[in-house]
C-alpha cells in the first residue's frame, strides 16, 4: 500500500501528521454511519480521516505468553499449573501459556487460564506449583512459588483467533436445555443467544481488509497491540474473517479484559478490541458507513451436535440489538454474550486516544488473506450415526389396553414399545417394567403408565452422542424420530454394546 | 410486602387465574414483571405480607406452581454488560459470574 498518495486518496502519512498536529478528525463507526445517513459519503470523506471500531466478547482462542525467570537450582518445567490451573510449557525452561480455556482442577468449570490473566492484569498474586524430570542442566524437579506481574520478564497476549467479522445467533431444537459456548439454550427454541458488536465490529468496516494486517496498531485490552496476521479459520469469503492479535498485559486494564465461565461449558477470556479504520478513499467511507440492519447471519440450530449445524433462518444485526427474533414462526428473546456497552466505548476511547496524539496509526506489513478457506478436519476413522444402528420401533396408541401392550412385548421380544398417535407422532413410551409394575399396582389404563416426556435421538446423530444422552438420563432406549417428531425407529443400549463389542 | 413467582404452564396459562384469586380473596397485588405467553411463563408479584399464606394457598389450589423468589444481587464491578441474563437465565448464564441470589428474609410457607 501507498503511503504517499497524492491528490487521489489520503494516506497513514498524512493522517498521522495530522494527528501530530491536532488535526485530524475522528469519528466512531456509529458517528461515521449517521453522517453518511445525513450528509453523504462524498462529504464524509471529505470531513472524516479515521473511523474507530470496537468490539467485547468471548474469544475462547486466547492466552497469554509469559516468562518467569530461572530459579536457583534452574528448572526445565514439564507441567505447571498456576492457581491450580495447568498451563502449557511449550518451549526450553521457563515459559508458559496460559491458555484461557483450560480449567481449575480445583474449581472446574468456574475459574480457568482466563481469570488469571485477567488477575494478572489486576496486578493480584498468583500460585505457581510446577514439575519436572530433571536433567544435568535443570536438575530441580519440583516448584512452589507466587508471582504478580512484576515478577514476569514477559507477559503478552497472544491470541490465534479474535474479533470474529460476525458470528451465527444460536438456538436450540431440543426437548432439553444445552449449555453451550453460545449460552444457555432453553428447549425448543425457547430463547437465542448471538455475538458481536454488528456496525461497529473491526472488521465488518473494513471487509476487504484494505488497511488490517501484520502491523496494525490497534486497541487491545485497554492497551496499543497489534494484529499480527489473521487469526486460525479466518474464512474471509463467507465474511468470517478472525485475527491473531500479541499486546502487552503489562500496560492492559481488567476493564477491557476478563475472564468468563460458561456454566456446563468452560471458561473463556472476554476481550477487547477496537482497530481505526483510516479512510483513505471514498470506498472505504462508504464501507464503513455499513449498518446492522445490511449484516446478516444465520440463525442455527446447536440442538444438533454435527459440525453442520442445521440453519434455521437469517437475521440481521439491527433486529438481534432488538432483543427479539422470529424463529418457526414465533418470536423469541435473543440476547447477547457481547457486550455492546464495552463496544461503544472501546471504539470512543480509541477516539480520544487518536485525537488527542496518543495513538498513531500503522500501515500493515502485509494484509489480510481474502480468498483463503476454512476446511473441514480430514478423518481417518469412520464415524457411526442413529441411523445405522436403529431398528424398527414396536408402537402403540394411548387407547390401547396394558394387555395387548405386554403380549406385543412378548411376541416382539422387545423392552420398549412406542407409543404414537394417527399420525405416527411420538406420544410416549412403555417399557416392559411399567407393565410389570402395572400388574403389581393394579392398574390397567395403559395412559396411567406411559412415560410421556421422552428423550429422543435423531437418524443424523452420533451414535456417541445417544449414548451419552442414555446414561445422562439413566435410560435404557431412545425412540428415533425425525424433523415432525414422527417415530422412525428405536435404539437401545443393547444395540450399542453389541455395537461396542463387534 | 412480599414477592412470589407464580408459574403458569400450558395448560392452565389460559385461564384468568391472577384475576379469579384476585376476585376472590379481595386482596390486591402488584405485578411486577410478566412474561408469559400461550406456551406458559412466570409473573412476579409483591402480596401483603400478612395475607400471604392464603394467597399461595388460592393459587396453588388453582394449579399453579408458586416459588419464593431469593432476591437477586449483581456485583456490578464484575459485570461487563453483555445481555446474556434475561429474565429466568440469570445466575448460571452469567459469564461474569456476577449475579448471586439472597434469600428474602422472612419464614415462608413450604
Amino acid at each position: 500500500m501507498s503511503t504517499t498518495k497524492k491528490g487521489n486518496g489520503r494516506s497513514i502519512a498524512e493522517i498521522n501528521q495530522k494527528i501530530k498536529s491536532g488535526d485530524v478528525q475522528v469519528l466512531t463507526a456509529e458517528e461515521m454511519k449517521k453522517l453518511v445517513e445525513s450528509s453523504g459519503v462524498e462529504v464524509a470523506y471529505k470531513e472524516v480521516d479515521v473511523v474507530t471500531t470496537g468490539t467485547f466478547g468471548a474469544m475462547c482462542s486466547s492466552g497469554a505468553i509469559i516468562n518467569v525467570g530461572h530459579s536457583d537450582p534452574p528448572i526445565k518445567i514439564q507441567r505447571a499449573w498456576i492457581n491450580d490451573v495447568e498451563v502449557s510449557h511449550p518451549g526450553a525452561a521457563v515459559d508458559l501459556y496460559i491458555g484461557a480455556t483450560m480449567m481449575s482442577e480445583t474449581e472446574p468449570f468456574e475459574y480457568g487460564g482466563g481469570h488469571i490473566i485477567e488477575d494478572l492484569i489486576a496486578g493480584k498474586e498468583v500460585e505457581l506449583r510446577a514439575t519436572s524430570y530433571g536433567t544435568d542442566c535443570y536438575p530441580r524437579t519440583k516448584l512452589n512459588t507466587t508471582l504478580t506481574k512484576d515478577d514476569l520478564n514477559q507477559f503478552y497476549l497472544l491470541n490465534f483467533r479474535n474479533c470474529y467479522q460476525r458470528y451465527v445467533c444460536a438456538t436450540n431444537s431440543r426437548d432439553e436445555i444445552i449449555y453451550t459456548y453460545m449460552g444457555k439454550l432453553l428447549p425448543r427454541f425457547r430463547n437465542a443467544s448471538y455475538s458481536g458488536a454488528g456496525e461497529l465490529n473491526p472488521l465488518m468496516n473494513d471487509p476487504d481488509y484494505e488497511t488490517i494486517g501484520l502491523g496494525t496498531r490497534i486497541f487491545l485490552g485497554g492497551a496499543q497491540g497489534y494484529v499480527i496476521g489473521e487469526g486460525t479459520q479466518h474464512d474471509p469469503t463467507d465474511r468470517f474473517g478472525t485475527l491473531m492479535v500479541r499486546g502487552d498485559c503489562k500496560q492492559m486494564s481488567p476493564e477491557f479484559i476478563s475472564g468468563g465461565a460458561f456454566t456446563k461449558y468452560g471458561t473463556s477470556l472476554y476481550v477487547g478490541i477496537g482497530i481505526p479504520i483510516p479512510i483513505l478513499n471514498k470506498g472505504l467511507a462508504k464501507k464503513t458507513a455499513l449498518r446492522d440492519e445490511e449484516i446478516f447471519t444465520d440463525i442455527v440450530d446447536y440442538g444438533v451436535p454435527r459440525r453442520a449445524r442445521p440453519k434455521l433462518g437469517k437475521v440481521d444485526y439491527a433486529t438481534l440489538k432488538s432483543g427479539k427474533v422470529t424463529i418457526k414462526g414465533r418470536e423469541i428473546k435473543v440476547s447477547s454474550l457481547s457486550s455492546l456497552k464495552k463496544a461503544r466505548k472501546i471504539s470512543e476511547t480509541l477516539k480520544s486516544w487518536i485525537e488527542n496524539g496518543a495513538f498513531y496509526l500503522s500501515a500493515p506489513a502485509e494484509t489480510l488473506p481474502t480468498n483463503s478457506a476454512c476446511n473441514p478436519m480430514k478423518q481417518t476413522g469412520e464415524i457411526v450415526f442413529v441411523n445405522s444402528v436403529a431398528h424398527e420401533a414396536v408402537t402403540c396408541s394411548v387407547d390401547e389396553d396394558i394387555k395387548s401392550v405386554a403380549q406385543r412385548i412378548i411376541s416382539r421380544s422387545v423392552n420398549h414399545v412406542v407409543v404414537t398417535d394417527k399420525e405416527g407422532e411420538i406420544k410416549g413410551i412403555v417399557t416392559s417394567w411399567d407393565v410389570t409394575r402395572a400388574v403389581a399396582e393394579g392398574k390397567s389404563k395403559l395412559a396411567d403408565i406411559i412415560t410421556k416426556k421422552v428423550f429422543t435421538t435423531t437418524p443424523e446423530e452420533t451414535l456417541e452422542a445417544a449414548s451419552r444422552k442414555m446414561a445422562q438420563h439413566h435410560i435404557s432406549a431412545l425412540p428415533v424420530v425425525d424433523r415432525d417428531k414422527k417415530v422412525v425407529g428405536l435404539i437401545t443400549s443393547e444395540d450399542i454394546a453389541k455395537l461396542r463389542g463387534r | 410486602m412480599d414477592r412470589i413467582l407464580l408459574r403458569f404452564s400450558e395448560e392452565n396459562v389460559a385461564e384468568p387465574i391472577t384475576s379469579q384469586v384476585i376476585l376472590e380473596l379481595g386482596i390486591p397485588m402488584r405485578i411486577v414483571t410478566a412474561t408469559i405467553n400461550s406456551l406458559g411463563g412466570d409473573i412476579l408479584v409483591e402480596v401483603p405480607a400478612v395475607h400471604l399464606k392464603k394467597i399461595v394457598k388460592a393459587f396453588r389450589d388453582k394449579g399453579v406452581i408458586v416459588k419464593f423468589p431469593k432476591l437477586i444481587e449483581v456485583d456490578y464491578d464484575k459485570c461487563f454488560d453483555c445481555g446474556a441474563c434475561p429474565c429466568g437465565l440469570c445466575v448460571d448464564a452469567c459469564p461474569a459470574r456476577a449475579i448471586t441470589l439472597v434469600e428474602q428474609h422472612r419464614n415462608h410457607p413450604k
